[in-house]
């Protein structure tokens, strides 16, 4: 147990030894010094892959590595597990959706961690893919900047990891991003997307995704970057404002604060719900795009039915 | 004690010893959405601060 601090309650050493903690963690309640945060994270992450089996021998995971906190985690945590696996290699790939004045900035401090951790790094940009930046593309649809950036950044990154020669793409998806995932499909009534399983959910046709943070808060994730000197203070991505998301995260971390544990009873209400139902029953079945060729649900491909909205 | 701000305003708080989330419940910031430095080294939010402590108030919360 920690040592109560007489006055606030707060511990004046970890649970686990005399140095000051950084963190108080709740669900069990317990503070941690630097040494042990980093060592829990890293514990969990390796767990939750171990669990749930998303690395195998010979597996080339492409990192879907934007610079900011979750992916830097990510990158960091995957290349000190790395030793462990069996022939296992890293690749990080960074999308460059083109956004003044944001994107610029945390390719630079993509391109200095993977610099200084010796992984192969590859840059896409959304030109390459349709041949404008998203600021271009926006003009005038601002409020559609996350669905429109979504769907060009998969494209982005799937092509980039067939070429990088890859077999499954890690995401630095945390709890919370996972949380709010349920909550905006609950709030979309959109149950295909809720129900479908979150490692390795694709297809055939497609990379396997494999999100192994998905059980660890974006809190614990910046204090995990914190203590080591690695959390990348970047400004904001211009567009968050207009998006669901954004909403749904304020009320949910409101909701953690006053009821502990909200969102792991979010997930495990998800995966209660996955075991009951056929994810096959109730989703379109894979189908080819009639201009690309691509896998998707209907006659044409998210990427070809945004070329033609936007006329390109 | 000073406090830096999310958006790098500084305040200056002259009552201690006080609990950081005595101070972020004043300012209307969530301690889920945040972490705090007190003097450049990371904090739980029960730390008791105070005199010439320097408090960072760092938002972790990024879209993309």
């Amino acid at each position: 147990m920690s040592l109560g601090n007489p006055v606030t309650g707060g511990a004046e050493r970890c649970t686990l030894c005399s140095e000051p903690p950084v963190i108080r963690l709740l669900l069990p309640d317990r503070h941690l010094c630097a040494a042990h945060l980093i060592a829990d994270v890293e514990e969990r992450a390796a767990q939750t892959i171990h669990e749930r089996e998303l690395i195998k021998p010979h597996d080339r995971i492409a990192v879907a590595f934007s610079g900011g906190k979750d992916s830097t985690a990510l990158i960091v945590i995957l290349s000190r597990l790395l030793p462990a696996w069996e022939d296992v290699s890293l690749v990080a790939i960074t999308v460059d959706e083109g956004i003044v004045g944001y994107r610029d900035d945390t390719i630079r401090a993509a391109e200095e961690v993977t610099k200084k951790l010796r992984i192969e790094h590859v840059c896409v940009s959304f030109k390459d893919i349709i041949s404008d930046d998203l600021d271009t593309l926006l003009i005038g649809r601002e409020t559609q900047a996350c669905s429109v950036c979504g769907i060009l950044r998969r494209k982005a990154l799937s092509v980039s990891a067939h070429k990088a020669g890859a077999t499954k793409v890690a995401t630095g998806h945390n709890l919370d991003d996972e949380a709010q995932s349920v909550l905006m499909n609950t709030l979309r009534g959109d149950l295909p997307r809720l129900v479908r399983t979150s490692d390795a959910d694709s297809h055939d046709c497609f990379i396997p995704r494999i999100k192994p943070l998905a059980g660890i808060s974006e809190k614990e994730i910046a204090a995990y970057l914190f203590v080591q000197d690695m959390f990348p203070f970047l400004p904001e991505c211009p567009y968050t404002r207009h998006a669901l998301r954004l909403e749904v995260r304020t009320m949910l971390s409101a909701m953690e604060q006053k009821h502990p544990g909200t969102m792991h009873n979010l997930i495990k209400s998800k995966r209660a719900i996955e075991k009951y139902v056929d994810w096959r029953a109730i989703s379109e079945p894979i189908r080819r795009c009639r201009e690309c060729g691509d896998p998707c649900s209907g006659e044409l491909c998210q990427v070809c039915m945004l070329r033609k909205s936007l006329g390109k | 004690m000073k406090i830096i701000l999310p958006n790098t305003t500084i305040n200056i708080m002259q009552e201690d010893p006080v609990c950081i989330t005595s101070i972020l419940d004043k300012l209307h910031i969530n301690p889920s959405e945040v972490i705090v430095s007190r003097n450049g080294k990371l904090v739980p939010e029960d730390t008791l601060i105070g005199g010439d402590d320097e408090i960072r108030i760092i938002r972790i919360a990024h879209g993309g």
